[in-house]
């Protein structure tokens, strides 16, 4: 068992009790509201110690998320939330790490950042809520926008081709894909959990209706081209994950579930490691290392 | 032979990089140290990865040595870029050792300078080891001012036990050829190294080995950083360390993360910090916001280049004040401090830990790129000799709020895992239970909260110092490794009968405005020199004090050097 799963199947709540007082600031119809109950109910049925997750954002619509979630928590800045939260996890490996966020914010201004949490396999869980719009700033064009999207900085419709937040994650490394519609919230609530439990960097991207601000991604929308549930290829097999995005891309359709997994040393196991080969302890003589520096 | 010999050494070596200028030098820096005088070095490196000029100057003596000196007594050099680039500063009495015969140029040496040709290139060869020449180098230096040749045999054996007997024994014959060299020209300059009698317990380092000690002393739990000249020593330092005391280090994918993990670790609870350069720094601008605003303590060294942009990479220069004081968007503080020293580069670093811990902001350290590289004894550091400050935590009793307003503007902080403790940490202006909140009432209390506290510090730790007593005709307020310039510049100034007084303080943000002017009032001109094109110090002193110091300024590069300040204050005497 990993020390993060310390902290799972510990406590007996239900999924309301990990909702916090403060009133959730989303429009109506909004996708991230089934992300949210399907996080509260992937930590109640995970039985995790709210004492001991922190749930970790940016900046945008998505990154709001953590206020609603009783437990530590961090609001950080724009794009910069897998960084702070890989302090948070390798500082307390024992600690569950939670971050979730939009496409812009992790894709667009954080971008350089989702590389290296998934290479370096921080144990922690990115729960990517895509709704290819900015929708705090009032309907620009993301870097998962759809191409034809018409949005206030691109009134003649756009200019940029579309990225796939899972085929990027895929080859970045990450340990663990997942893709799930937020309609689905028994979907959501299966990923988040099996990410979870999942030792390492996990990753869900959840395909995420924006009512206000996105006309063309809309909820039936992402019901029509969603891939229920993809299970024929082997998941542990990365080539097989992303042949199968890849497919279904070229029809124009998003696969959903689990994608890929496939478990290898975090970094905090890594760092745990390297501590232990050079016999390391809070004990050690500094004097020793203040030695090597004798004329 | 002279009758008046000088045991106060400045030696410079100077060549093409990758020649083994520097490893020269460190001989002669170890085992100087090792035999109990005080040492300074001064480096300048290229910016290129192979060749280009390289320079390594120590100065060494019985007494304490506060800068890099004027110039050099000795100059050794490995070619004639070397020659050419120092030749100016060969003054009759000085004293010029240099690769002849058999080396690349044939030097016109100016009159008066005792002359010494050694032909290191040629020996080396005639050795086969044509990468010993500087060793051969090293042996004629140490026998015409006598460095201290038990200590060198000691510093060589330490050296070279890792390379194998066959790499020892070559590069032990190429030292004897140039002693023996050394050995039959007849010495005509003064110079000579003096051991003194009794030894001193301590150790050599540089600045940036230096702040990585004085985390590791502060009780350093976490660190990251992204590597950049010239503060990537820190990280090499802490790399190598930190494991053995059972911390966690990432080497991040840029100076963004860095500053972001170091956030996410404090939060976690853990004494964090990260090292970085200008544009490093420049990057963290925002995160540092964010660190002030949630209260978060951090430490973050800037060793300070040439700039701006890439500018000077490998250069020395004192010009990031201003983004150190006020670099992120909105009214954001923190407390800045910064070192003169080795000493400092230590003492600092653990008082930016405490500071930082007890006031929950970011505490900056200005370390500069001469100070960076420069190797300087100090005494052996005793870990418990230092105070390590905890931050306040939460006593469990009651309602948790983060941001609770009290009497000193200091609210508990709560690690994760603690019951009962649960809060959010955030950027966004919030209440004292940390929910968003942007009334102009809660606005302006956070802010004087979040200010009031750091004003405090300045009565913790207002670290300055006044260098003379009295009323003066001269006060000079120096920063960083400046001071160490002015220092032995009044004293000279003083010998010669006048009136003059130094400030040096060492917490630069919040401004000790009652320390400056209190200095200010002692003194009928003030004079504050800094390495930057715009007067940053200057402009703050002015900002924020009654005082108007006058303005010296410099930025080629290269640090002050005592005769400069001697130089201008005459100057502005006359």
């Amino acid at each position: 068992m990993n020390t993060a799963q310390k902290h799972l199947h510990k406590v007996e709540l239900k999924a309301k009790e990990y909702k916090s007082d403060i009133p959730v600031v989303w429009c109506g119809g909004c996708g991230h509201h089934g992300v949210l109950t399907g996080l509260l109910r992937a930590l109640s049925e995970l039985g995790v110690d709210p004492n001991y997750l922190v749930n970790v954002s940016g900046i945008g619509c998505s990154s709001r998320l953590p206020y609603f979630v009783h437990s530590y928590k961090m609001h950080t800045l724009h794009g910069r939330a897998g960084a702070v939260a890989t302090g948070v996890q390798l500082a307390r490996p024992d600690l569950a790490v939670v971050v979730t966020g939009g496409d812009g914010d992790g894709f667009s201004i954080g971008g350089g950042h989702m590389p290296h949490l998934a290479r370096k396999n921080i144990n922690m869980t990115y729960v990517l809520m895509d709704n290819h719009i900015y929708g705090l700033t009032k309907g620009q064009v993301s870097p998962s926008s759809r191409k034809e999207m018409k949005a206030y900085t691109t009134p003649y419709g756009g200019v940029d081709d579309p990225m796939d937040p899972v085929l990027y994650m895929l080859t970045y490394g990450a340990s663990y894909v997942g893709q799930a519609f937020a309609g689905n919230v028994r979907m959501v609530t299966q990923l988040i959990k099996d990410g979870m439990e999942h030792k390492g960097f996990s990753f869900i991207n959840v395909l995420s209706q924006c009512p206000t601000f996105n006309q063309i991604d809309t909820a039936a929308y992402f019901k029509g081209v969603v891939n229920d549930a993809v299970n024929e290829h082997d998941v542990t097999d990365r080539d097989a994950a992303m042949h199968v995005v890849n497919m279904a891309l070229r029809e124009g359709r998003m696969p959903t579930g689990l994608l890929y997994k496939n478990a290898r040393p975090t970094l905090d196991e890594r760092m745990a490691a390297l501590v232990e080969h050079v016999g390391g302890s809070p004990d050690y003589d500094l004097r020793k290392i203040i030695d090597l520096s004798r004329p | 032979m002279q009758d008046v010999t000088k045991s106060d050494l400045i030696i410079r070596i100077a060549g093409e990089g990758g020649e083994g200028i520097i490893s020269t030098g460190d001989f002669i820096t170890q085992s100087c140290a090792r035999a109990g005088l005080e040492v300074y070095t001064f480096k300048t490196f290229p910016a290129e990865i192979r060749g280009g000029y390289a320079m390594y100057q120590l100065r060494t003596g019985p007494h304490p040595i506060f800068n890099q000196g004027d110039t050099f007594d000795v100059l050794c050099a490995f070619n004639g870029e070397a020659f050419d680039l120092n030749r100016e500063r060969l003054k009759p009495g000085s004293v010029f050792v240099y690769d002849s015969p058999g080396g690349n140029f044939e030097p016109d040496i100016p009159h008066g300078v005792h002359a010494y040709p050694i032909p290191m290139t040629l020996t080396a060869r005639e050795l086969n080891s044509p990468r010993a020449k500087n060793m051969v180098a090293l042996g004629a230096l140490s026998r015409l001012f006598g460095i201290p040749e038990a200590a060198l045999r000691e510093v060589f054996s330490a050296k070279f036990s890792r390379k194998g007997e066959a790499v020892a024994q070559a590069n032990l014959a190429a030292f004897e050829r140039g002693v023996a060299l050394a050995a039959a020209l007849e010495k005509t300059d003064p110079y000579t190294v003096a051991a003194p009698e009794t030894k001193r317990d301590q150790i050599v380092m540089s600045g940036n080995h230096a702040v990585g000690l004085g985390a590791l002393i502060a009780g350093l739990d976490f660190f990251s950083a992204y590597p950049i000249t010239p503060a990537t020593e820190v990280a090499q330092y802490v790399s190598k360390h930190l494991p053995k005391l059972g911390g966690t280090l990432i080497q991040a994918e840029d100076e963004i993360a860095s500053i972001s993990q170091v956030v996410g670790a404090s939060y976690a609870g853990k004494k964090s910090m990260t090292a970085t350069s200008g544009p490093g720094l420049a990057l963290m601008s925002e995160m540092l916001g964010m660190a002030f605003m949630s209260e978060t303590p951090c430490v973050v060294v800037d060793v300070q280049r040439g700039g701006p942009s890439t500018g000077l990479p490998t250069k020395h220069e004192q010009s990031d004040l201003f983004l150190a004081i006020h670099g992120s968007h909105g009214d954001a503080g923190r407390i800045v401090l910064s070192a003169e020293n080795v000493q400092d580069c230590i003492d600092l670093t653990v008082d930016a830990f405490n500071l930082s811990e007890k006031y929950q902001c970011p505490v900056l350290l200005l370390s500069d790129s001469s100070l960076a590289f420069s190797t300087q004894n100090v005494p052996y550091p005793n870990p418990d000799g230092y105070s390590r400050v905890e931050r306040k935590r939460w006593d469990g009793e009651g309602e948790y709020r983060r941001y609770a307003h009290t009497a000193d503007g200091i609210s508990p902080m709560v690690d994760p895992g603690t019951h009962g403790g649960m809060h959010i940490a955030t950027g966004l202006e919030h209440d004292e239970a940390g929910a968003p909140n942007y009334t102009s009432a809660n606005h302006e209390a956070m802010q004087a909260k979040r200010f009031g506290k750091l004003k405090r510090a300045i009565d913790d730790f207002p670290a300055v110092e006044v260098d003379g007593e009295g009323e003066a005709e001269f006060g000079v307020i120096a920063w960083g490794s400046t001071i160490g310039v002015v220092r032995e510049a009044l004293q000279r100034l003083r010998a010669e009968g006048l009136r003059v007084k130094g400030f040096y303080p060492k917490l630069l943000w919040p401004l000790p405005v009652e320390q400056f002017e209190q200095f200010g009032a002692s003194c009928n001109r003030l004079l504050l020199p800094e390495v930057n094109y715009l007067g940053q110090l200057a402009h703050f002193v002015r900002a924020e004090t009654r005082l108007r110091p006058e303005s010296y300024t410099i930025c080629g590069g290269l640090p002050f050097t005592p005769d400069m300040i001697v130089c201008k204050i005459k100057e502005m005497l006359a």
